[in-house]
């Protein structure tokens, strides 16, 4: 019965040295960024109950979650995503809170997709969401905040593309189509299929002007002028106002001097029921899908009980360090600085030297093996450990320098000094 | 300069698209020959070609290991997979059809188990639970879908059809009309972005060339 004992399931992993090194090192800053922002972090549990995340709309559908009982056989779910446990945290325990909450997480999550490309069915995901505001200038902050993550990763070259799904919104209530058809036009348009576009809207009957507009929804990104081209257009006002929220959220990122990574995408219309406004998503090169992604969700928090608008984003952080990896970023890699070793005379000096080291900021690995210097210096060379402190006495030391194949012999007095 | 990777499919498809990219003035020439490497490089354009089985291109293109494919419908159909479609290239056309024996024409509705067999389970599924409401058994085939009925396999099968010959020969009828099929130019969704000017161009001139035709 123990067939299964030495693998692993399908879609998870180990994380070996130097991954979870490089791993916890972008956890670090893309943390500090957060944090110099404001957003204070929190953790939610990684069980929830299924009930938080269904939703007739929901982003995640139902057959992707990994589901359970609990033993009074309610269902419960590995979190998919950690933006519905914030929007619960906010709404049950800052109910009376009226003034914006700054939330930010790191953590795993879970999903039965199709794996590839660098998805996993566990995966870490770090975001912020910023509750209790209705501004451009909220939505703004928050696609700073998510473009200073990335770069604090250290990826310089990617580009960010915002969307105004009330633009389409809009559009779709001035040609008179169904919620059905809509939902039709909408995934054609995802799909930038043109051909299917152009006709479903011959089959309407749609003002000649918007049929243009609508056909040329999937090719509607790019720079500023892709709103100045859609302006020409008479809208009714929920779409005009798209385009002036965009207009005034691209002026701050300009402002924020961030307009080089910045595109518009009037074309992106993902999950049109969830999010209400300002919609982005984060692309690089060596990934072939986003690796960030967020906008503006004014009416999810009132699901949990409590009328609040709110905007965020998350990011994957697998996808950022298959990026860095297909980029040939250089990343740091964990190292040893010294190994220290002894014989039993010079046990309380080679904890003395060891501390003291350790104190200077220096990562020390202490040999418990006991074995000869020769067998040492083959093991410190095979792990990359750049110095061997063999310790005799007080008075006594040698130190081997690995690399350069040299021995020189010091007291501790002046090892400590150096 | 970044390369540009194209996935074709193997297959009947494989010498009109390289007629088209060779149209634009893209060199796969070598992808006609007999040689085994399996990706090819225009140095000059910096593109890269490979050719992959036709239910794979889907995959390479939505993982980004390609950004351009060429494929057919049926298989973007059935594979259901993320990622921009955007051109028909209008050769290799034929139909995706529900058929069986003539003494089930309009009479679909009225069979209790239906059991399809198909090369196609998804697009089955799809065409005979949203559209038309009904809970099948599929029983999915490798090829000579047509022999299914005939043998009392299944009662219909979900297959392309060109002609409609093979159909005919064997006693069968096209018993409804699910999608019409052609081949496609897809591209990876962040490749569009990326990489824009050159996929628009690749897109554009393949558009006109098209239009020449």
């Amino acid at each position: 019965m123990t067939k299964w004992k030495i693998y692993t399931p399908e879609g998870v992993q180990d994380i070996l040295v130097n991954e979870c090194f490089v791993k916890r090192n972008l956890e670090d800053k893309i943390r500090k960024v957060f944090r110099s922002s404001g957003f204070y972090e929190v953790e939610t549990p990684i069980v929830e109950f299924y009930d938080a995340f269904l939703a007739e709309d929901g982003i995640t559908a139902q057959e992707t979650m990994f589901k359970f009982f609990d033993q009074q056989g309610r269902i419960l779910v590995l979190r998919p995503e950690i933006t519905i446990p914030i929007a619960r945290l906010a709404a049950t325990k800052f109910k009376d809170v009226n003034h914006p909450l700054r939330f930010c997480y790191i953590g795993n999550a879970f999903n039965y997709k199709e794996l590839g490309g660098g998805k996993q069915k566990e995966f870490t995901q770090a975001g912020v969401e910023l509750l209790g505001v209705n501004s451009p200038e909220a939505d703004a902050e928050i696609i700073a905040t998510a473009i200073k993550a990335v770069k604090a990763c250290g990826l310089e070259n990617f580009q960010i593309d915002i969307g105004q799904v009330d633009f389409f919104k809009g559009l779709m209530e001035e040609t008179g189509l169904s919620a059905e058809e809509t939902e039709q036009m909408r995934v054609l348009i995802d799909r930038k299929d043109y051909l299917a576009v152009e006709e479903l809207v011959k089959t309407h009957n749609i003002r000649e002007d918007l049929k243009e507009l609508v056909l040329s929804l999937p090719r509607l990104f790019g720079s500023l002028d892709v709103i100045d081209r859609v302006e020409k257009y008479s809208l009714n006002e929920k779409s005009i106002n798209a385009l002036e929220n965009l207009r005034k959220v691209l002026k701050i990122l300009d402002d924020y001097k961030l307009s080089k990574y910045v595109s518009i995408d009037l074309g992106m219309v993902q999950s049109l029921n969830y999010y209400t406004g300002i919609i982005f998503r984060g692309f690089t090169y060596g990934v072939g899908f986003p690796i960030l992604s967020g906008g503006r969700y004014d009416n999810l928090v009132e699901k949990f009980g409590k009328n609040s608008p709110a905007t965020g984003f998350s990011l994957g952080i697998n996808m950022i360090m298959m990026a860095l990896e297909r980029q040939k970023i250089e990343t740091e890699k964990p190292s040893i600085d010294s190994l220290i070793c002894y014989k039993e005379e010079g046990r309380k000096t080679a904890f003395e030297v060891c501390q003291a080291l350790r104190n200077q900021g220096l990562v020390i690995e202490m040999d418990v093996t006991g074995n000869g210097i020769d067998e040492l210096k083959q093991y410190a060379r095979m792990k990359g450990i750049g110095g061997i402190i063999n310790i005799l006495d007080d008075q006594k030391i040698e130190i081997h320098n690995i690399e350069e194949n040299q021995i020189s012999t010091v007291t501790m007095d002046e090892l400590l000094r150096r | 300069m970044r390369y540009l990777t194209v996935a074709l499919s193997k297959g009947r498809l494989t010498e009109l698209s390289v007629e088209l990219f060779e149209a634009i003035g893209l060199d796969c020439t070598e992808l006609k020959g007999s040689s085994r490497k399996l990706i090819l490089t225009d140095e000059k354009n910096k593109v890269k070609f490979f050719l992959a089985k036709p239910s794979d291109v889907p995959t390479y293109v939505e993982y980004g290991a390609a950004d351009l494919g060429i494929v057919g419908k049926d298989t973007l159909l059935e594979e259901g997979r993320h990622l921009y479609e955007v051109l028909n290239l209008g050769f290799a056309a034929c139909r995706m059809v529900v058929a069986g024996p003539a003494e089930l024409q309009g009479k679909l509705d009225q069979l209790n188990n239906i059991r399809v067999a198909t090369k196609y389970p998804r697009i089955a599924r799809e065409y005979f639970e949203l559209k038309r409401r009904e809970s099948i058994e599929v029983i999915k085939l490798n090829g000579s879908v047509e022999l299914a009925p005939l043998v009392g396999l299944s009662e219909v099968i979900v297959d392309l059809v060109e002609s409609g010959r093979t159909l005919k020969e064997n006693g069968l009828v096209v018993l409804d009309h699910i999608a019409d099929i052609s081949a496609r130019l897809v591209v990876n969704r962040v490749s569009m972005k990326m990489e824009s000017e050159r996929i628009n161009n690749i897109v554009d001139g393949i558009r006109k060339e098209l239009e020449k035709r």
